[in-house]
Parts: C-alpha cells; structure tokens; sequence
C-alpha cells in the first residue's frame, strides 16, 4: 500500500500539527476536562463513596422514562430530519447556484438567529391558540386545539428545526461530491429513477447521512433549551433531568451520575461513527 | 433503397444563444467503427450526448432502424456509453458494476453470472471481479466500463474520450483492447477524439467536426489524400499553407502561381474560408534539391531537427511563409545541408490542394 511509503513523512507532519494545537488542548484540559472529572467524581463521591447515585439513577422508573423520552425524542428528531433534509440537499445540491445561495442564506440565517427566539417563535405558533390550530380549525380540518406544545410533539418539532441544518449540510456536500455522469451512467444502464436513486444515489449519499445522523442524535441527546420551553413538566428530557439535579436539589451527585451516563452514550455513538466512516472512506474513491 | 441502421437527420443544438451543433448528417452503418474528430467546442460531444438522450436536439432527429430514439429515455435506449470521467459506481464492486445494467433488468441470477464472467474475460480482467474501483488503475476502471455498457449487448457503443485521462502508452495498449473487443462483438461504435492519431488508429470512418457541422466523412486515407476543406488538411497529417494567386481553373483543378513558379492540375476544392486561396503541401510528399527545378519553389533553410527515421528541414519562402519538408534519413539532399542554405522545394502537383 502508498501510505505505508508514506508514513513517515506523514509522522513528522503530525506530530508538527501536534505541537501547534498544545495551548489549545492546555486550555481544553484546564477548563473542560478537569471540570467534567470532577463533576464525574462527585457522582460517585456523593453523598459517600459508592455508587449509589447510579443505582438510584438506573433503579428508578422515573429516571428511566427521562431516558426514554430523551432517545425517543432524539431518534424520532434524527429520522424526519433525514427524511426532511434529503430531499432538500438534494434539491440544492442540483440547483441553479444562485438560487441555491439564496437558499443557503435563509438556512444560515436561521442558524445564526438567537435560539430562545427561534423556540419562543416556535411556542407562539404551536400554543392552543396559536396560528396552526387557529388555521387547522379555521379550515375546519379540527373542532378543538390540538395539544401541540408543553408535551413532546412539541419538543419533537421544535428540535427538528432546529437539527435541519446539521442534516442537510454534510449532505448537501456528499451530494455535491457525486460526479453527475455517474447517475447518466446508471440511466445508460437502465436503470429508471426509482432504481438510480436506490441503488446508486442513496448508497453514496451514505456517508453524509451517517455523519448527519449521528451529529444529530447526540447533539438532541443533550439539548436543553428546546425540550425546557416547548416541553411539559411531565415528560423531562436528561438534560433537563441534569439541570435540576444541579439546580433546584443541588444534589451534584445525582447530577453527575446522569451526565456519565450521557457522555459514555455520546462517546460510544461516536466510537461507532468513526468506525464507520473510515470503512467509508477506505472503501469509496 | 434500405433503411441506414443509424442516421442521424439535421441535428442542430442551442444552448440560449450559443449553437453547440448547427447541422449534423450522418448515417453510420451496423457493426461500423465511427469516430467524432474535433477540436473542444466543435460539436461532437454534444452530438453523442444527444444520441445517448442526455440532451435533446433543438431541432432535427436520430433513426435507429429507422424509428425515431428522441422519445425515448436514456434509461430506455439500450445503448451503451463509455465516459470520459471514471463512472464505476464506487460503492459497487467489479462484478457488480457489471452486474448492473442486467440487475436492473431483472435477469436471472444464473444468467447474470455467466454474463458477468463472459465480460470480464472479453476485457481481460477475469479474477477482477471483487475488487472495488477505487483499487483499480485508471486503464482497468475503464475496461470494466466498457464491459458494464456491453453487458446488455447494446446496438450501439458511445466512447466520449475515454482514454483521455490515461498516459500515452496505456492509451496505446487500450486502444488495441478496444479494436480487438469491435472486432470480436461487432458492435457499433460511436467514438469521440480530438486526438487525430487515436481516430486513425481506431476508426472504420471518421467524421471531422468543425465549428458544429461535420466537414467531412471518410476512411483515414481519404481524409488525408482528399481533404474537404482547409480544416481537415490541417486536422488530419501535417501541412503548410501558401498563399497563391489563382490563375484559372477547370474540373476541379486550378492552375497557381506562387512565388513566381506555376503549378498547374492542382487539385482543387471550393469549401473554405473566404480570405482568398491557399496551397496545401505535406511535408513527407516534397522534394528538396539545391538546383531549381522546372516546377519548384526558393526557399531559404531555418532549421534542421533529426527525428530518429526521418529528418525535418523548416524553410522559408521567398515571400516569408514557413514551409516543412520532411525527408528519410540519410537522403543525399539532406547531407551537407545548414542553416541559410538556399534551396529549392519542388512537387507532384496531384499531391498538392488548393482551397480557395
């Protein structure tokens, strides 16, 4: 293989790169990890020495529904999120540029806009008297209010807005990636659009689905604002759990006890990701 | 009079303002070795991607045995296409990249097996069959190419440069690969080169595209004793370009004068460029001698370069204009020969064109 020519050369060029990030990781040591352990100790330091807080954590139906909710939420999120965002990279990605651009710019936009305003914008819409149920029964389409905030649903819509972009970005460039006269190739073949996209699209788009994906679900495993303004009292998400452990019980045990649980979770997402797109990689162009 | 097995009616393509292709003709017979030479911008990609049904004429049609393909899909036409570009499908091993078009033709299993192994052992590659492309060289992604557009044995094979991203001898050895596959499938084959060596070495016919339109239809050496225009002298072999006054013509031939000397039964054609006529002479078919002929041209040497089995001798006119002339090793003329010698250039007149 090339690269076992080239490695040494490629040794010295990391450990160059490695130097540079030092201060970089200096500072992340100094203000994330210690904090992070720390916080990590006190779970199994509080109130003494054990692991009682995982039990109660683990032991609890209430805490499991937390958990529920929160991987319930995040991979409902995750799949209308793909299933929103791939027609929609898609369709950029085969655009006109500067149409595209204009697109590009309102995503952005939104990305870049405050979040409390984008979920109390949110709030306004889904409330009982709200502009969609004020338009679905103004249609006549339902007699009542549908409950569609302080619950899940609302969560659940709140965050796929949100989580869009995180979608159709890396999608949006694996779709660009795609040399055109491969899908001319396909349709030389035969193949109709049905199996063009099945067999051929959606295959390469893979990878960017995976990364998107998994972006996705973790970053909604740990979301907070949405769940905590859109969402009910009766049904928490972890984080929101986390926050009043911390805050309203001040029992950092407890706290810390449901933050490793999230982290050994989000870590291991991330393990299988990176397994997963370097078998990508080593097997695509 | 028997329907052509594929024509091609009065193709004329705009994109906006812009005519890609302004008026194509042609009738390409069953089993034929086609080739599209031209110049970037000439035409002939848009013309084969029209064929393929990427695109559609603005006006004009094409005839497979006689019925029309512009209705017909890509995905419908059951032709097959090499590209210029790698167009395996990375996800897809060899064998199934092969296995492709016949998947989605729903074929049974066992036939597509056989299939599979037959192309692979057309374009040597047997043992090939797991590999991904992207483990594969250049040369071999486009061999398995062409097995994957000749695995549903299509009436007609599109090759658009697809050897262009390959070093010289690779294309060399492929383009053997390729004769050699024609011959033993007969298939049609429609192939695009601006690479005039490539088109001579590969084609039955070749159609020289200039400017939209093809100039002219014929086997190599028709192209290259006859040229229909000023473009395809140049296009095909070497030649020099005299300006030369027209003293009368009849039959197709013109009696010249250039640089005080008159050659007459010059052959001659009237297609071409309008800024007046022009003498074509090849370098390999002039004489060069250092006494005047009774019909031949003063010159003056500029340059003599050695080139293995042939020596080039650059000259100029009297009149300035550069002419080349091209002679065996170890021709008398040659020996002695140097820089500023005076010289004398003459020709069989059949052998020279004028275009007027």
């Amino acid at each position: 293989m090339p690269s076992v020519v080239a490695l040494p050369e490629v040794a010295t060029v990391k450990r160059r790169e490695f130097r540079s990030t030092l201060p970089a990781l200096l500072f992340l040591a100094l203000f994330f990890v210690v904090p992070v352990i720390s916080l990590l100790l006190r779970s199994v330091l509080e109130p003494q020495l054990g692991l009682q807080n995982y039990v109660e954590l683990l032991g609890s139906s209430t805490y499991l529904k937390v958990f529920f909710n929160t991987f319930m939420v995040s991979a409902v999120v995750t799949i209308v999120s793909l299933t929103i965002g791939f027609p929609v990279a898609w369709t950029l990605a085969i655009m006109p540029s500067r149409w595209a651009a204009i697109v590009f710019a309102i995503l952005l936009l939104s990305m870049w806009t405050n979040l409390l305003a984008r979920t109390y914008a949110w709030m306004v819409l889904l409330q009982r008297t709200g502009l969609i149920n004020k338009m679905l029964m103004g249609l006549g389409v339902i007699d009542k209010p549908l409950a569609l905030v302080n619950n899940l649903t609302g969560v659940t819509i709140g965050m796929t807005y949100i989580m869009l972009p995180f979608i159709i970005l890396p999608l949006y460039g694996t779709i660009r990636k795609i040399d055109p006269a491969i899908l001319q190739a396909a349709a030389l073949c035969g193949a109709n659009r049905w199996q063009a996209l099945t067999r051929v699209l959606l295959p390469l788009t893979v990878p960017g689905m995976a990364a998107g994906a998994l972006m996705v679900f973790v970053m909604s495993l740990g979301y907070f604002v949405t769940p905590a303004l859109l969402g009910g009292t009766s049904n928490m998400m972890l984080a929101e759990l986390i926050a009043q452990f911390v805050q309203s019980l001040v029992n950092w045990g407890m706290g810390g006890a449901a933050a490793l649980v999230l982290l050994v979770v989000t870590l291991t997402l991330y393990a299988v990701q990176l397994r997963f797109v370097g078998d990508e990689s080593e097997g695509g162009r | 009079m028997t329907t052509p097995f594929l024509k091609i009616e009065g193709i004329r393509k705009e994109y906006g303002p812009v005519v890609a292709v302004q008026d194509v003709n042609l009738e390409v017979e069953r089993g034929e070795f086609l080739t599209f030479l031209g110049p970037s911008g000439s035409g002939k990609s848009t013309t084969l991607y029209i064929l393929a049904g990427f695109d559609n004429p603005t006006r004009g049609d094409i005839k497979l045995n006689g019925k029309s393909l512009l209705a017909t899909p890509s995905q419908k036409r059951n032709i097959g296409m090499v590209f210029q570009r790698y167009t395996l499908f990375p996800h897809l091993s060899v064998g199934d990249n092969i296995a492709f078009p016949l998947k989605v033709r729903r074929l049974p299993k066992h036939q597509i097996d056989a299939k599979v192994k037959d192309m692979l052992r057309l374009v040597r590659l047997e043992g090939f069959e797991d590999r991904k492309p992207a483990q594969m060289s250049g040369g071999q992604q486009q061999r398995v190419a062409l097995a994957r557009a000749l695995a549903y044995d299509p009436p007609v094979l599109l090759m658009d440069e697809p050897l262009s991203a390959l070093d010289k001898k690779l294309r060399e050895e492929i383009q053997h690969e390729i004769r050699r596959i024609h011959q033993q499938t007969e298939v049609t084959i429609l192939y695009v080169t601006h690479d005039q060596e490539e088109a001579l070495r590969l084609s039955d016919r070749i159609a020289v595209f200039s400017k939209g339109v093809i100039d002219q239809i014929g086997t190599g050496p028709e192209l290259y004793a006859n040229p229909a225009t000023r473009f395809v002298a140049q296009f095909i072999g070497d030649s020099d370009f005299l300006p030369c006054q027209m003293l009368n013509t009849a039959n197709s031939r013109a009696t010249v004068s250039v640089g005080g000397s008159v050659f007459s039964d010059v052959p001659l054609h009237e297609a071409g460029k309008p800024e007046g006529a022009a003498l074509m002479l090849r370098p390999e078919r002039l004489s060069l001698t250092r006494e005047p002929l009774q019909q031949s041209l003063a010159a003056t040497v500029s340059d003599i370069t050695f080139l293995g089995n042939n020596v080039h001798v650059a000259t100029s006119t009297k009149s300035g204009d550069p002419l080349s002339v091209r002679l065996p090793f170890g021709h008398p003329a040659i020996s002695g020969l140097s820089r500023g010698d005076s010289v004398w250039i003459g020709f069989d007149a059949a052998s020279a064109h004028v275009f007027n």
